[in-house]
């Protein structure tokens, strides 16, 4: 009899319980979406944040004196305790040149690099590495270099030379020479626009250095430093070392990468690791009391909205008391329809809710991000509490509804 | 006029005799207006704010001599000079950014070489206080420079073995200085292989008086543009570049505006859902009474007298709704963004017109919506009962 009163309930009076569950499914899809989002979002922004470029420098210890680093080590950059928060890195190696192009000559610096590598290294999936993935601002006049013998310009250099894309440019060192062909001229407002950048294959040739490096820049996701992560790790018991080397602080993931580079050193970058570390404790903080105020909006407006639909079913109360239904019944048809609702709302919310994510993923990180799965049992699990707890003062006051008033009219 | 005063005590008298529902009604309507408030100051001074916290990855500007080089890289990476250093006028370059209105910090930079023990040091002479402006990422072993102190980079200080405390005879070209070693500075970049002196300093000391090499500007993101001020600036400048650094200015630009964008898309669907959740129980709360308007069309009321009494009811409740739901806001909004910005949350006006302007536009399409609906019924059928 239960039952088919709720089912009839349900069939009977559209309308409102269409609004109620209405509610229930936006309360559900917002809080999903927020849950969501803010599941996946500093890490969304961290990556967001690698776009400043590298915060890691490694180079040799005595870089003074004209030190080099082994190019044999880099494939074990991707191999490191912390390989997973290594986004990119790229190899440099410097050298001064004697440059022509045509009449023009000018004393230059050569710059061997990778600029978009495929790396793959046994037990990992392989990664595109170099200037491309770690210096997305440089803004290219022509296009990257492919073969050993393509080059691209700063803009400045290019300028003094008066060459441009297509043009030829010769480099010579000590007693080695190597024609180039200029394929781009590259824009960044820093010492890049002093230099020659070719591939790093053909600059150690040029330069007579096989296999070395001068330094590599590395771009690593990182936690912000807090005032454990500050402290001098030299100073550290065995335990609290422990801890620091498996917290990935840029100090510690620095020290991680000199660990596989023989003869180097890893210093943070800190223009770019600090202010990187402020701006994400911020957005984290802020997401989070969003998310907050989003969940406690939606919870009340689904049990308002019961309320108000409660409050309109007095006569229907006071006539199932007249006939004798007594406390224990009109909970359990009550509850019934709000557990039905509930239950339908919180999927269908559920649903909504994550296309949700979806486009808010896709319109500004240009990326999907997966709900997590605990996300769909909470969804419903929260819309029934939400239901639950804001029909508890409808309930007690249909159950304090005197029949003999209501039903005299 | 006497009617209209009965409809006005008609309005008031339901608001009163139905306690229950009006407190209801105005609480939901409050919270969706204060989701209104607060979400909008708190977007408006996330701008500004997240502006001021990317500042911090530096200056985006440099104004440097059109023929000089900017040094290769950082740290140990010394080619020697390839030609020979220019410098620009500090006198006209300070009289140009001041006359150009252009609301940046700045700070201004000499480079030159001093002697020391049989070794060149790359000096740096800089104003200080620009300094701990402009690059908040210096990490400082010991204290900031008093007048006659200096920094020391922290590669330089292994090479010297120098301490803070440390005296320094320096020879310059045309004079020679004494300075003490105030602090160690680490920052990762180039100015760990840099000696740091107060710029009137360095200048006599280099004979140099009245020049610098390199001017940094940081132009505020999200007011100005860097590469638009760096086309203002250019033509006051002359004998001069400025030139973007765009790891910094185009890289702030996109994170602002994906911010911004992120922000705006999630303020738009925590208002459509909380907005139609209200205006579905203002719907509900106005069905109800369909035996109310069928007794007043029975008693002779038209269409738009009821029209008119339901809707001074939701303009009410709207408007006290929004109000209250404004003052909430402020309330949140001030709490978010002391928490996270740790700083007041300016107050807005317009958000108090948009607020209420919220509230009213819920509240009546929540209620003269559904009663489109109600019209249609049969007065004799509401009356009957169901």
């Amino acid at each position: 009899v239960l039952l088919r009163i709720v089912k009839n309930s349900i069939r009977r009076r559209p309308r409102p319980l269409l609004l109620v569950l209405l509610s229930v499914i936006m309360g559900s899809s917002v809080a999903t979406a927020f849950l969501g989002i803010n599941g996946d979002l500093s890490r969304r922004m961290s990556l967001e944040l690698r776009s400043y470029g590298a915060n890691i420098l490694v180079e040799p210890i005595a870089a003074d004196q004209g030190g080099l680093l082994n190019a044999a080590d880099l494939p074990r950059i991707k191999s490191i305790f912390w390989r997973h928060n290594i986004t990119g890195f790229a190899p440099y190696l410097f050298g001064v040149a004697d440059l022509a192009a045509g009449t023009k000559k000018e004393r230059g610096v050569v710059t061997g690099t990778w600029f978009g590598r495929e790396l793959a290294v046994e037990g990992e999936e392989t990664t595109i590495q170099g200037v491309r993935v770690i210096a997305p601002w440089w803004e290219i006049a022509g296009r990257w270099p492919e073969t050993p013998d393509e080059a691209i310009v700063g803009a400045t250099l290019a300028a003094r030379l008066g060459i441009g894309a297509g043009a030829e440019l010769t480099a010579t060192a000590l007693q080695e020479s190597r024609r180039f062909r200029v394929v781009g001229v590259v824009t960044t407002g820093g010492y890049e626009e002093e230099q020659v950048f070719a591939p790093l294959a053909t600059v150690q040739s040029l330069l007579r250095t096989e296999g070395k490096v001068s330094r590599v820049l590395v771009s690593a996701l990182t936690v912000p430093a807090d005032d454990f992560g500050r402290k001098d790790p030299a100073t550290m018991g065995r335990d609290e070392y422990e801890k620091w080397y498996c917290t990935a602080y840029v100090t510690s993931v620095a020290k991680n990468l000199e660990e596989v580079m023989a003869g180097s050193r890893a210093k943070p970058v800190w223009q770019i690791a600090s202010a990187e570390g402020g701006l994400l404790r911020k957005l984290n903080g802020l997401m989070l009391l969003l998310t907050v105020l989003a969940l406690g909006a939606s919870a009340t407006a689904v049990s308002s909205s019961l309320m108000a639909s409660m409050a309109q079913r007095c006569p229907e109360i006071a006539l199932m008391k007249a006939v004798g239904a007594d406390r224990l019944q009109i909970i359990a048809i009550f509850m019934g329809e709000i557990l039905i609702l509930s239950a339908v709302g919180g999927v269908l919310g559920y649903l909504v809710g994550d296309r949700l994510t979806l486009i808010i993923s896709r319109m500004v990180f240009d990326a999907t991000i997966i709900s997590p799965f605990w996300l769909f049992p909470t969804a419903i699990l929260a819309a029934l509490a939400v239901a639950v707890a804001g029909s508890v003062v409808p309930v007690r006051r249909a159950l304090a509804i005197e029949p003999v008033r209501v039903l005299r009219g | 006029m006497f009617r209209r005063r009965w409809m006005l005590t008609l309005v008031l008298r339901a608001l009163v005799y139905r306690r229950g529902r009006t407190v209801l009604l105005l609480a939901v309507l409050a919270m969706a207006s204060s989701l209104v408030a607060a979400l909008g100051i708190v977007s408006d001074s996330m701008g500004r704010r997240v502006a001021e916290e990317i500042g911090k990855y530096g200056a985006n500007l440099v104004v440097m001599p059109p023929d000089a080089r900017i040094e290769v890289g950082s740290g140990g990476l010394n080619f020697g000079a390839i030609r020979e250093p220019s410098y620009l006028d500090q006198q006209r370059v300070t009289d140009a950014l001041t006359g150009s209105g252009l609301r940046a910090e700045r700070s201004l930079h000499l480079r030159g070489l001093l002697h020391w023990r049989d070794a060149d040091i790359m000096a740096e002479g800089v104003n200080f206080p620009e300094i701990r402006r402009l690059f908040p990422w210096w990490q400082l072993r010991g204290a900031w420079p008093q007048a006659g102190e200096a920094l020391v980079g922290v590669d330089l200080a292994a090479r010297f073995g120098l301490q803070p405390g440390d005296l320094l005879e320096l020879a310059g070209a045309s004079r020679h200085l004494r300075t003490r070693v105030s602090g160690i500075v680490t920052s990762g970049g180039e100015e760990d292989a840099l000696l740091f002196l107060e710029l009137p300093e360095l200048q006599t000391a280099l004979g140099l008086e009245n020049r610098v090499s390199l001017v940094r500007l940081l132009v505020t993101v999200g007011r100005d543009r860097p590469s638009d001020a760096a086309a203002a600036l250019q033509p006051l400048l002359t004998g001069a570049t400025v030139r973007e650094v765009r790891q910094v200015a185009r890289t702030s630009e996109n994170l602002l505006a994906k911010v911004k964008l992120l922000m705006s898309l999630v303020t738009a669907v925590v208002l459509v859902c909380a907005g139609s959740s209200v205006a579905g129980t203002m719907s509900t709360t106005v069905l109800e009474r369909g035996r109310e308007i069928g007794l007043m069309k029975a008693m002779g009321a038209g269409r738009w007298e009821v029209l008119l009494i339901f809707f001074g009811e939701s303009l009410l409740l709207g408007v006290s709704g929004g109000v209250a739901g404004y003052l909430a806001g402020i309330g949140i909004a001030q709490f978010v963004t002391r928490t996270i910005f740790a700083a007041p949350a300016g107050v807005i006006p317009v958000f108090a017109v948009a607020s209420v302007g919220v509230s009213v536009m819920i509240a009546i399409m929540g209620s003269v919506g559904p009663m489109m609906a109600v019209f249609r019924l049969d007065p004799v059928i509401s009356l009957r009962g169901e």
